[in-house]
Order: structure tokens, then C-alpha cells, then sequence
């Protein structure tokens, strides 16, 4: 073969070639998915997350700065040091619950299935029981319910509901029928958690023929917590520790 | 033949060798010309063992099918539709009926001259 002016061309072409293949072969090319639209959807959810994320943020920002604004008008003198932290201290109290609240909500009067005709054969199925109430008690918090209260025992996250025979135990106090749950958020949500069908008060109602009652009321006073509570076991931890 | 073959593998070593890159977004419209280009280099040998190579022809067809491909493929991105296969598809048949050619016509011609 003679070098002419041809084969140096192609030659010349050839080499260019060959080094963008090897170029190509050097790129580290990243796998491509299809992209289907499950994936859009999870990806989707995340982004929202993570905008409900970044505005809990935002409020919590506003909040501090607002304490810090009170903070800076403590030390002007324009309010008074005591008062800003019995207002702190009636706050923590009231999440807390030690203290007294109303507002709207719900109540619902349980009784036991008095008729004369027992659903089904044990007799015990006719029986309000614990678990029937933890179970209301949970839908209520679960429908946005801020405060609970059983037979005036306001229910907290220490307090026990136990199964004592024929009465139930909460707080370490005996109750008996009719069970009357006191509840405090948005009335027709909490209404809507015991009767809407396939709920487990609906069921209760109707399949064990409970007698289950809730009106919606303008004004529910829960009472606070009436008994001593004090952390034996747990102690808080703290930065630094 | 025998430049082209070498001429790559020259280019292989160099470009390994060279530590220049690009930006991974341009990869898939590399990749389309480098089918190009290989198509028109197969079709450059051929046509030279024929003996009807020429020039412009090689030329402008090394660099416009190139082009023409790796625009094809940016196109085929913007619109959604993979607009590439078209290149792939054209130039990935081309190359083997090239192929196919030349083996006829150097076994043709070494056949010839052992007769």
C-alpha cells in the first residue's frame, strides 16, 4: 500500500476517531432508568414531605423569634420577669394537662346492651369493655381529639384503662357504665370517628348492640388531672450530658 | 484498510492516553457519531478497494453523517421521541453490509491471486 494523499486522510480521520472512542470509552456513563410513573409519584411525595417539612421550620422559626423578642423585652423592663413565666408555667401546665379546659368537641354516653336478647351466646359480649374504650379513645385521637376525658378522668399519656370486672379502671379509679367520653377538637371529626360506617364504634353499635350516644356540644369541659404523677424511673436528657 | 484499522488503533492508545473528557450529558450524542464515523470509515475502505474512492465524498460524508446524527439525537431529546434509532438503525445496517464487502472483496482478491 502507498502512503498518498488518500490513505493519509483516512488515516488522519481514523485517528480522530479512535480517540473520541476512547474518549467515549473513559466517560463513566451513568445507567439510564426509565422513569416510570410510580417513581414520579413517590418522588412527588418525598418533594412534599419535604415542603410540609420546610414550613413546620419556618413556624418553628417564627416562634423562637418571638421569644426572643419577649426575652429582649424583658431586659428593656417593659414586662415583667415573673409574669412572663407564670404565663410559661400556666402554657406547659395546660399541655401538659394539670389544668382545666373547654372548648368544642363531643360526648359519648357507652351503656351495656341491656335487652333481653344477648348477642351472642357469652353473655360478656353485651359488656362495655376496656378494650372497646382504648379503642374509641384511640379513633378520637386519631380524628384530632387535643383532650380527652373518661367519666371526668382526664386521660393522659400515664393513665391506665384497665379491665376491673364488671367496672373499668382509669387512673387508678374505678368507673362502671354508662361510660360517658369527653372530647375536645373539631366535633363533626371526632362525630364522624365513632358513626361513620366501618368504624369500631359503628360496630359496636351495631353488631353488639352497645348503646352508643354522642352529641356535639359548643362547650366540653375536661377537668384536669387530679392525682400526683412524678418521674421515678425517667429523667430528662439534656444536651451535654 | 490497513490505515484505517491502524489509524484507530493509534487514535485508542492516544485518547486513553490524553487526559481530555466531556460532559456526560453529551455522551448519547457522541456515541451516535462515533457509529457514523465508523459507518463512513468502513465505506471509505470499501469504496478504496473498489477503487472508486473519492475524496469529497469521504469527507463530507465522515463529518455531515456525524453531525447530522448526533443533531438527529438532541433533536429526538427535546421532542420526547428517541429520535436516535433512526442513526443507530441506518447506520448500524450500513456498517454491516460494508463489512460484508469488503470481506467479499478481499477474499475475492486473495483467492484470485493463490488461483
Amino acid at each position: 500500500m502507498k502512503i498518498n494523499r488518500t490513505n493519509l486522510v483516512v488515516f488522519g480521520l481514523s485517528v480522530m476517531l479512535g480517540i473520541i472512542i476512547a474518549v467515549q470509552f473513559k466517560q463513566k456513563v451513568p445507567e439510564m432508568i426509565p422513569v416510570t410513573l410510580k417513581s414520579i409519584e413517590t418522588t412527588k411525595n418525598e418533594i412534599n414531605a419535604l415542603y410540609k417539612e420546610i414550613e413546620e421550620l419556618k413556624i418553628m422559626i417564627k416562634d423562637k423569634e418571638e421569644k426572643i423578642e419577649m426575652y429582649e423585652s424583658i431586659l428593656d423592663g417593659n414586662e415583667n420577669l415573673s409574669s412572663v413565666l407564670k404565663e410559661e408555667l400556666r402554657k406547659n401546665k395546660t399541655i401538659a394537662g394539670f389544668e382545666t379546659i373547654k372548648g368544642p368537641g363531643i360526648m359519648v354516653k357507652m351503656t351495656d346492651n341491656m335487652d333481653e336478647n344477648a348477642f351472642g351466646q357469652a353473655f360478656d359480649m353485651d359488656l362495655i369493655h376496656d378494650t372497646d374504650v382504648l379503642r374509641i379513645i384511640n379513633d378520637l385521637r386519631i380524628a384530632g381529639a387535643e383532650a380527652i376525658s373518661i367519666n371526668n378522668q382526664r386521660v393522659l399519656s400515664f393513665s391506665e384503662i384497665k379491665c376491673g370486672g364488671p367496672i373499668i379502671r382509669i387512673n387508678g379509679r374505678s368507673i362502671g357504665t354508662p361510660i360517658y367520653i369527653r372530647a375536645i377538637g373539631d366535633p363533626q371529626v371526632l362525630s364522624a370517628a365513632i358513626n361513620a360506617p366501618n368504624t369500631y364504634g359503628y360496630a359496636l353499635k351495631n353488631i353488639s348492640q352497645i348503646n352508643i350516644e354522642t352529641s356535639m356540644e359548643d362547650e366540653i369541659i375536661i377537668p384536669a388531672y387530679n392525682g400526683v404523677f412524678q418521674f421515678r424511673y425517667a429523667k430528662p436528657v439534656r444536651e451535654g450530658d | 484498510m490497513f490505515f484505517a484499522a491502524i489509524g484507530i488503533l493509534i487514535g485508542i492508545i492516544v485518547g486513553l492516553i490524553l487526559p481530555y473528557t466531556y460532559s456526560v450529558t453529551y455522551s448519547l450524542y457522541i456515541s451516535v457519531a462515533i457509529l457514523a464515523c465508523l459507518d463512513s470509515v468502513f465505506g471509505g475502505v470499501r469504496a478504496n478497494l473498489e477503487g472508486k474512492f473519492d475524496l469529497k465524498i469521504f469527507l463530507s460524508g465522515f463529518f455531515g453523517n456525524s453531525i447530522l446524527a448526533a443533531i438527529l439525537a438532541y433533536i429526538g431529546d427535546r421532542l420526547g421521541v428517541p429520535l436516535y434509532y433512526a442513526a443507530i438503525f441506518t447506520f448500524g445496517g450500513r456498517l454491516f453490509e460494508n463489512f460484508a464487502s469488503i470481506r467479499r472483496l478481499l477474499i475475492n482478491r486473495k483467492s484470485e491471486k493463490s488461483d
